[in-house]
């Protein structure tokens, strides 16, 4: 799967941009604030829909302008073209010139795995991150995850809610309590399958690019125990207290254990630099073993962050996407990109909100 | 630019506020009215003033009707022991299009939404409980959405319309008449196995 054409029309800095990409290596260079990040943030929206820096449409909108274009064309098992335009009055979406009705319609005809500094999160941040991460990763290839998500979230957002309420009906809260339980029970099974897949992927990514012969294990902490009903019924005292619902699959944890211990709290800066590359390498080789062609790897600036041998650990992981015909981009500056590849990269230049080649 | 007069200006704010009339849409028809013949303008307006006037919602099941009770709730030849409750009174005309219910209905006005700040009280719910004392009734068919609203209110009035020589039923949800399993998405498939039957 690649991106073969990106289309921007007032995306950040760009105010056009059309460019065709080949299969391969994309190194994009420049100095900073000329707009390569931009490039990937673009290139993750087609995929997610979000931006991964975490901000709304109208900060992607270039500055004086009323709204933003992304369009691509995407060569996988077939091609796509897709189109979005947003601003604050309109927002649109088309796949192959039809407007998406559902987004499990959409989602998955580009998959893409970023690699940023805001990774870090994943193991410093609070746990909502952690439960995020795995929701992109179910939503990425189980089909019916998002809209059980969605259900979920409408059936806690509604109980919550009731139990705001001073005199709350008690059997409009069951009503809401079963829809809760029966999509919660889904999703805390389908991230309890999840979990154990990936952790030796991380495992071994984890040693490939480490420096320490530390152990890295992954485990879920589900809020729910054994029967979601039963548990959700006995928390009733603490709900009348909290005015909200305490347990259920928005309380869950994903604990990230380097040899035996907490990494977030016992680990060094560096280990856990080196657990949030780990964790979304383990991301793109599950996602490659699921659909068998690799994800378009997104890599903003965190090959500058490791040093050479760290660095050497990754390189498997970009020969395979190089090999299964995958696509990669990566940012850099002069100073420090990755000398090692330089025999196999297509360079881009990025000044100013313009990309050429060479 | 020249700005629009005032009045057309009025108009299209009006018509934008129609279900369905974007803000172009509302222009297009605005300047088509201003520009039309007098009389018909004069009929549309009519036509508007005495659809409104003349409907109403039946106090019995809260359809709409010119006169109520309505033309459902009087017919002798519906079967008055079938109640189906529905959510808007648009649903009754979705199901007498099918043309298999020969029942009653009831328009609950409504789901329960704690996020949209729709309480039980303020769905048709105690009407309803007054027709199951009046009426003959022996089975209330829920046929509201399945979506998490829709679902819970189903749940809800199961219960609290629960009493002795009542049947509560709600209508089968699972696969699109006419079509494969391979259209269908998971949460309807796995809905679709819930709800089997026998083959008889």
């Amino acid at each position: 799967m690649h991106l073969a054409h990106l289309r921007l029309r007032d995306f950040r800095n760009y105010p056009r941009l059309d460019v065709d990409f080949a299969p391969g290596f994309h190194l994009l260079l420049g100095d900073n604030a000329q707009g390569k990040t931009n490039i990937l943030e673009a290139i993750y929206l087609i995929a997610t829909l979000r931006s991964f820096r975490g901000v709304g449409g109208a900060q992607m909108v270039r500055h004086g302008q009323k709204g933003y274009f992304v369009g691509s064309h995407i060569i996988g098992q077939g091609e796509h073209d897709t189109k979005m335009y947003w601003s604050v009055r309109e927002r649109s979406l088309s796949l192959d010139g039809r407007p998406v009705r559902k987004l499990t319609d959409y989602l998955g005809v580009l998959r893409t795995v970023v690699f940023c500094t805001e990774d870090l999160l994943l193991v410093k941040g609070p746990g909502r991150g952690r439960r995020r991460f795995l929701d992109l990763l179910l939503t990425q290839t189980y089909p019916g995850y998002l809209p059980l998500l969605q259900r979920y979230t409408r059936a806690l957002r509604s109980r919550n809610a009731l139990l705001k309420q001073a005199a709350a009906d008690p059997r409009a809260l069951e009503g809401f309590s079963r829809e809760l339980v029966s999509a919660g029970q889904e999703i805390t099974r389908l991230r309890r399958e999840l979990v154990p897949r990936l952790s030796p992927l991380a495992r071994l990514a984890y040693r490939r690019i480490s420096n320490d012969a530390e152990e890295l294990r992954i485990e879920y902490a589900p809020s729910v125990r054994q029967d979601f009903a039963v548990e959700l019924a006995q928390s009733q005292p603490r709900e009348r207290t909290c005015r909200m619902t305490v347990i259920g699959p928005h309380r869950d944890e994903v604990q990230l254990l380097l040899k035996d211990r907490s990494a977030a709290e016992f680990g060094s800066e560096g280990q856990k630099r080196t657990l949030a590359i780990a964790l979304k390498m383990a991301q793109a080789e599950y996602l490659t073993g699921i659909h068998g062609s690799p994800p378009v790897l997104l890599i903003d600036d965190v090959m500058g962050e490791l040093d050479a041998k760290r660095r050497g650990g990754l390189l498997p992981l970009l020969e395979r996407a190089h090999h299964a015909h995958g696509q990669v981009f990566m940012t850099a500056t002069e100073e420090n990109w990755p000398r090692e590849l330089a025999g196999q990269v297509q360079r881009w230049t990025v000044k100013a909100g313009a990309l050429e080649r060479g | 630019m020249p700005a629009l007069p005032d009045t057309v200006a009025a108009l299209i704010g009006a018509l934008n506020k129609l279900p369905g009339i974007g803000p172009r849409s509302a222009e297009r028809i605005a300047l088509h009215l201003v520009q039309a013949e007098p009389a018909a303008v004069e009929n549309l307006a009519r036509a508007i003033l005495e659809a409104r006037r003349r409907v109403q919602l039946c106090a019995v099941c809260g359809a709409l009707t010119e006169a109520s009770p309505c033309a459902l709730c009087s017919d002798p030849r519906r079967d008055a022991g079938l109640v189906c409750v529905v959510e808007r009174a648009t649903d009754i005309l979705s199901l007498e299009k099918s043309a298999t219910y020969r029942g009653k209905y009831h328009v609950l006005g409504g789901k329960i939404s704690p996020l949209n700040g729709v309480e039980p009280e303020d769905l048709r719910i105690a009407e309803l409980e007054r027709r199951l004392e009046a009426e003959p009734i022996r089975e209330v068919i829920i046929a509201l959405g399945t979506d998490v609203e829709g679902d819970a209110t189903s749940f809800y009035l199961a219960r609290r319309l629960a009493r002795p020589r009542l049947k509560v039923t709600r209508i089968a949800h699972g696969l699109p008449a006419g079509s494969g399993l391979e259209f269908a998405d998971e949460i309807t498939l796995s809905r679709a196995l819930e709800g089997r039957r026998e083959i008889e």
